[in-house]
């Protein structure tokens, strides 16, 4: 089969392996690019998941072997598309594979060569919660488990000293710090962009105190926190003080009035965090404070109900734009208007915000990079035909799961079956029609 | 259960075999946390078995391509009966070693991995009981590679057409995504007509109105599609590849019989009834309306008027009827409501419409912007704490417990969205399961919502729960991406081989297997008085296993002798 049968998918999260895996299996050849050195996304950021509290990683891990496995699927880590030109059918993409220093099929994992880096610096992938080295993985239990060494902080690589340390360490041969980028050309006939999304930087909301006050957490910090492979290995405690939190007051909608959507996932992150502090610390007492509670969908309503009253205190408030989260004393207070419209204050110990799901960073220079539009918030936009196709501006080039906006991951999943479906249906029917 | 062991440890005695025992010393990550030497010289020694030869050595890397090579050499030169590889974990390397038994003469099944490395070395720091622990895992090993059994895989035809349940707007879209020259589609809809619910609703979102009649125009025109109006579906037997239906005509009677591969449902959904809501009480005559019947004025007169004639000049908009009730959230009532707002203040601009909610939900990206819109073009929204209604009259308590009653021209309701009539009937014939809000059970809420239990049948639109247009031809497109995959004209269909069988001389026919497969894979064979597994649907999971009175169940590549000379061998 020529290019037509090949396709390209940006992003690695469970979006862009649930459609790699689909096309893979009717023998399409798949172009799977992932930006970071391992794959899975956001969902193995979290220990479970909404709305049965699933094992993430028993959900996840044999998706992840399969991606790896298939014959058909070419994952590449760590690697950036740089250019996509050419039509439908008709393709010609330039990759980035970028020097990873450690050979993926030499490297069996055995992490041996952490130890004696002498470099320490935050792991972003842990939200800067806990150091890593130059050489690492950012959790354990990344797929694929092979290292990569950060070219910038690495003694060697940046030319500040002579170290060898970790090449010795390794009685596999498997780094090489010789090892350069790697440019390729590869031709395909359709391309799935399911580049995932962030969440709203919570520094730019002055009166929650996210960054000023050490209590007060991003959700994904939160996730990090709970998860047994995570900084502190599931142990819930605090920044600085190091204390296990004995009350925890969850905001909703952090960012939604700004960016003038609902991200409709947050609620129900919120209650399943309210259940993961009951089921760490069972004496904390839990607060969602909240305007209004989005659980759309035939599963989502009775977990709430299951949280409510048991594992979180729900507070009403008339206005939750103007909670305020301020210093008191070693704790923190939380000012809101109650249902009344009287200002009422709870002293906590620690604050989670549920902060919206916004556009990646460098999602418009996907865009870009794809020839593809962005909707008015910046996600990339589809057709708008009203069908829910899942076509961009750009024939051809298909978007998936949160890259398209926010979303849990049953429709992300849903997303990037439909996408495969359209690319199968659409693309062998052009070619074999012209 | 002793008794039945025995009987299948009779062929203990004449065992006769050369099982190749190969250790992967994995670098120093084996080699160098155990004493690999005298392993091999224990295993030489073994004494176990009186007409087995053991061949023991160890490697490099056996993953690696020479390594692989090697291997493949080894058991070509040695003629082994029977392969043991003491290295890392299965997940790593199982598919890896059964590739090189393939290559051979070996059957894959006659070969089995010992995970020594995740188990032992890297787990225990003392090097002499690291030493002793993966001794005895691969000795158990051994004595479990004997009593396997060569299994093959029995690929089986398929056919590549498909039968889809229902023609909303869902199943036209999976009926056009998956017809084609070498596909057809049967559309089966019970009604005379195509549609479902979307035809009667009224400036859907914008292009969703054309979207539905050119299906429908689509659908007509497609010859690969065999529509049957006026029809249901009476049998259904079968698997993924190979189901036999019988169609059977609403008005009159006659049956079609038909065959597929796949099987998409369909078949929508109904709202709630809102007189069994605690909170209402109205009459026929009461200007009291639902949802629906109020798109199908727009979409039909294109305007709403009461029955007197009068277009209203209040109009309340109650939202989460049933909600309650119901236990979940329908996710698309707080955005269409907005929309039929946005109607009647088209209709007459002066109207005072007033929606009465519990919680705002904006699932959709578009959604707050449309409520920020209503708003400011002087829609009145009210958050409740609590509401009952009688007649046109609203009372209503506010979150600050305020109690204020407001009458109105006309009230319109917004119940949730429910399984339609047939769901029960549909998936007891299916061998689907409902879910806890009564709507088909998808196989995975989160990595596989189109899927079902009963591999081949696949749930789409708001048969699989409440969901605007948009998402319901998603799901529709999902499921042809599915089969598209799964079902590929020509080829032919591999399923599992470690599957459960049923000793017949054993079985009584008690039939409490049946209870306990959620596959649907045993079937009573009443002419012989037992059960039996459909190998061809089994998935080998197991669950049937211990709910045999009688030890008839076998599990393929997992029995009880296998399981229990493995564990005895260990810890001997
Ligand atoms: C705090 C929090 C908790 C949540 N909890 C739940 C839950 O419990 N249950 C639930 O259903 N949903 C939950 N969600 C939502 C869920 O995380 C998303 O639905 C899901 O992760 C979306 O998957 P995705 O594949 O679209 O994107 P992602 O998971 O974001 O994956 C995108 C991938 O693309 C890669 N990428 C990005 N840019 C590029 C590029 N330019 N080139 C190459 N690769 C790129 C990224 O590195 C990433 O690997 C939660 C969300 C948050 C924020
Ligand atoms: C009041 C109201 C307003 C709405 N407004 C909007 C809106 O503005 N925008 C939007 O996107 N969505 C809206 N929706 C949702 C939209 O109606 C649904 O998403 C859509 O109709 C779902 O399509 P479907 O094909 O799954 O089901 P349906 O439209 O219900 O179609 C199911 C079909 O299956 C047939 N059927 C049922 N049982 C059987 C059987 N046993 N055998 C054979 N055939 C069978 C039925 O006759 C029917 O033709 C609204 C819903 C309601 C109730
Ligand atoms: S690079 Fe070498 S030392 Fe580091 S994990 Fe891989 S094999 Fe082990
Ligand atoms: S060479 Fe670089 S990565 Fe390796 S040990 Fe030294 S500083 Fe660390
Ligand atoms: S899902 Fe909940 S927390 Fe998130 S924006 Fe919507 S209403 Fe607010
Ligand atoms: S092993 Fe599982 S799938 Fe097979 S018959 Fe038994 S219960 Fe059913």
């Amino acid at each position: 089969m020529s290019q037509t049968g090949n396709v390209l998918v940006i992003g690695a999260g469970i979006a862009g392996m649930k459609a790699s895996l689909m096309l893979a299996g009717a023998s399409n050849k798949v172009y799977l690019v992932e930006k970071l050195p391992i794959i899975g996304g956001k969902v193995i950021k979290n220990e479970e998941s909404f709305p049965n509290l699933e094992c993430s990683t028993c959900m996840v891990a044999p998706i992840q072997q399969d991606v790896l496995q298939n014959p058909n699927i070419e994952t590449l880590t760590y690697s950036i598309v740089e250019k996509i030109e050419g039509k439908l059918g008709d393709f010609s993409v330039v990759i980035r594979k970028k020097a990873r220093y450690v050979s993926l099929t030499d490297c069996i994992g055995c992490g041996m060569c952490y130890e004696p880096c002498p470099v320490s610096l935050k792991n972003e992938w842990e939200e800067n919660l806990i150091d890593r080295k130059a050489i690492y993985v950012p959790c354990s239990g990344s797929l694929p488990n092979v290292p990569v060494i950060d070219s910038e902080h690495c003694l060697k690589l940046n030319g500040k000293e002579e170290c060898n340390l970790c090449v010795e360490s390794c009685a596999f041969e498997a780094i090489n710090l010789d090892d350069s980028d790697e440019v390729m050309e590869i031709k395909v006939g359709a391309v799935i962009l399911a580049a995932g999304s962030s969440t709203f930087d919570l520094s730019s909301l002055p009166n929650l105190g996210y960054s000023t006050l050490p209590g007060v957490y991003a959700p994904m910090e939160f996730e990090r926190l709970f998860a047994s492979n995570g900084p502190t290995l599931g142990e819930i405690t605090l920044r600085e003080s190091e204390k296990i939190p004995e009350s925890v007051a969850v905001i909703h909608c952090a960012g939604r009035k700004e960016q003038k959507y609902c991200s409709a996932v947050c609620c129900m992150y919120s209650f399943k965090f309210a259940r993961f502090l009951k089921h760490k610390i069972p004496s904390a007492s839990v607060f969602n404070i909240y305007s209004d509670v989005c659980v759309p969908g035939k599963n989502y309503q009775s977990f709430y109900k299951s949280v409510e009253g048991t594992d979180t205190e729900m507070l009403y408030t008339s206005s939750i734009d103007e909670v305020q989260v301020s210093e008191n004393g070693p704790g923190l207070k939380v000012t809101y208007s109650d249902a009344s419209g009287s200002m009422t204050e709870l002293n906590v110990d620690m604050v989670i915000l549920a902060a919206a799901l916004v556009p990646d960073d460098d999602a418009a220079e996907l865009a870009e990079i794809a020839g593809v539009d962005l909707d008015s918030r910046g996600f990339i936009a589809t057709v708008q035909d009203g069908s829910g196709s899942m076509e961009t501006s750009r024939e051809g080039v298909f978007v998936a799961g949160t890259a398209e906006g926010p979303k849990d991951i049953q429709n992300s999943v849903i997303q990037a079956e439909s996408a495969a479906g359209q690319v199968m249906d659409i693309v062998t029917a052009e070619v074999s029609g012209s | 259960m002793k008794e039945f062991e025995m009987r299948e440890a009779g062929q203990d005695k004449n065992l006769r075999a050369k099982v190749g025992v190969y250790i992967c010393e994995c670098g120093p990550n084996i080699a160098g946390k155990v004493d690999l030497d005298k392993i091999i010289a224990d295993l030489s020694q073994l004494d176990d078995y009186q007409d087995v030869e053991l061949v023991v050595k160890k490697y490099g890397f056996l993953c690696s391509g020479p390594g692989k090579e090697f291997l493949e050499e080894e058991i070509r030169s040695n003629g082994y009966t029977h392969l043991v590889v003491g290295a890392c974990s299965p997940r790593d390397h199982d598919s890896t070693f059964m590739g090189v038994c393939k290559k051979t003469d070996l059957n894959p099944y006659l070969y089995r991995i010992i995970n020594i490395r995740e188990h032992c070395t890297w787990v225990i720091d003392d090097k002499e009981k690291a030493t002793e622990k993966a001794f005895s895992y691969i000795r158990g090993g051994i004595s479990r590679v004997l009593r396997q059994s060569e299994l093959f895989e029995k690929p089986l035809d398929i056919n590549p057409d498909v039968l889809v349940i229902g023609g909303g707007i869902a199943g036209m879209e999976a009926a056009l995504s998956l017809s084609g020259e070498d596909r057809r589609v049967f559309l089966v809809e019970k009604t005379d007509h195509l549609g479902g619910i979307s035809l009667d609703l009224s400036g859907l979102l914008p292009g969703q109105g054309e979207i539905i009649k050119n299906k429908i125009d689509s659908v007509t025109e497609d010859k690969n599609i065999r529509l049957f109006l006026n029809t249901s579906v009476e049998t259904v037997i079968g698997f993924l590849g190979n189901f036999e239906i019988e169609l059977v005509s609403i008005e009159n009677a006659e049956t079609t019989d038909i065959m597929a591969g796949a099987i998409v449902v369909a078949t929508g959904s109904s709202l709630f009834d809102p007189g069994e809501s605690a909170h209402l009480s109205y009459s026929e005559s009461d200007e009291v309306y639902t949802s629906l019947s109020v798109e199908k004025m727009f979409s039909g007169e294109g305007e709403a008027r009461l029955r007197s004639g009068k277009k209203p000049s209040s109009v309340a908009l109650i939202h989460c009827v049933g909600r309650e009730e119901k236990n979940y959230c329908s996710g698309i009532c707080c955005s269409y409501m907005m929309k039929l707002a946005g109607f009647f203040r088209n209709q007459s601009p002066d109207i005072q419409v007033t929606e009465f909610y519990r919680d705002l939900c904006l699932p959709q990206k578009d959604d707050q912007e449309r409520y920020t819109e209503a708003e400011a073009a002087g829609v009145e929204f009210v958050r409740i704490k609590d509401i009952s209604i009688k007649g046109t009259e609203v009372s209503f308590e506010k979150m600050n417990s305020k109690k204020s009653e407001q009458s109105f021209d006309m009230v319109v309701l917004a119940p949730a969205i429910v399984p339609s009539a047939d769901t029960e009937e549909l998936a007891d014939l299916l061998t689907v399961p409902l879910d806890e809000s009564g709507f088909f059970q998808e196989v995975h809420k989160m990595t596989n919502p189109v899927g079902t239990s009963t591999d081949g049948v696949f749930i789409v639109g708001t048969a699989h729960g409440p969901k605007g247009v948009s998402d319901s031809m998603q799901f529709a497109r999902a499921s042809a991406g599915q089969i598209l995959t799964r079902l590929i004209p020509g080829e032919k269909l591999i399923p599992e081989v470690k599957v459960t069988e049923i000793l017949e001389a054993y079985c009584t026919g008690c039939g409490n297997c049946l209870d306990v497969c959620v596959y649907g894979a045993i079937y009573s064979d009443d002419s012989r008085g037992i059960s039996v597994v459909n190998e061809a649907v089994c998935r080998g999971c197991g669950n049937c296993y211990g709910s045999c009175p009688s030890g008839a169940l076998r599990t393929k590549h997992f029995t009880n002798t296998q399981l229990y000379r493995e564990v005895d061998e260990a810890l001997r």
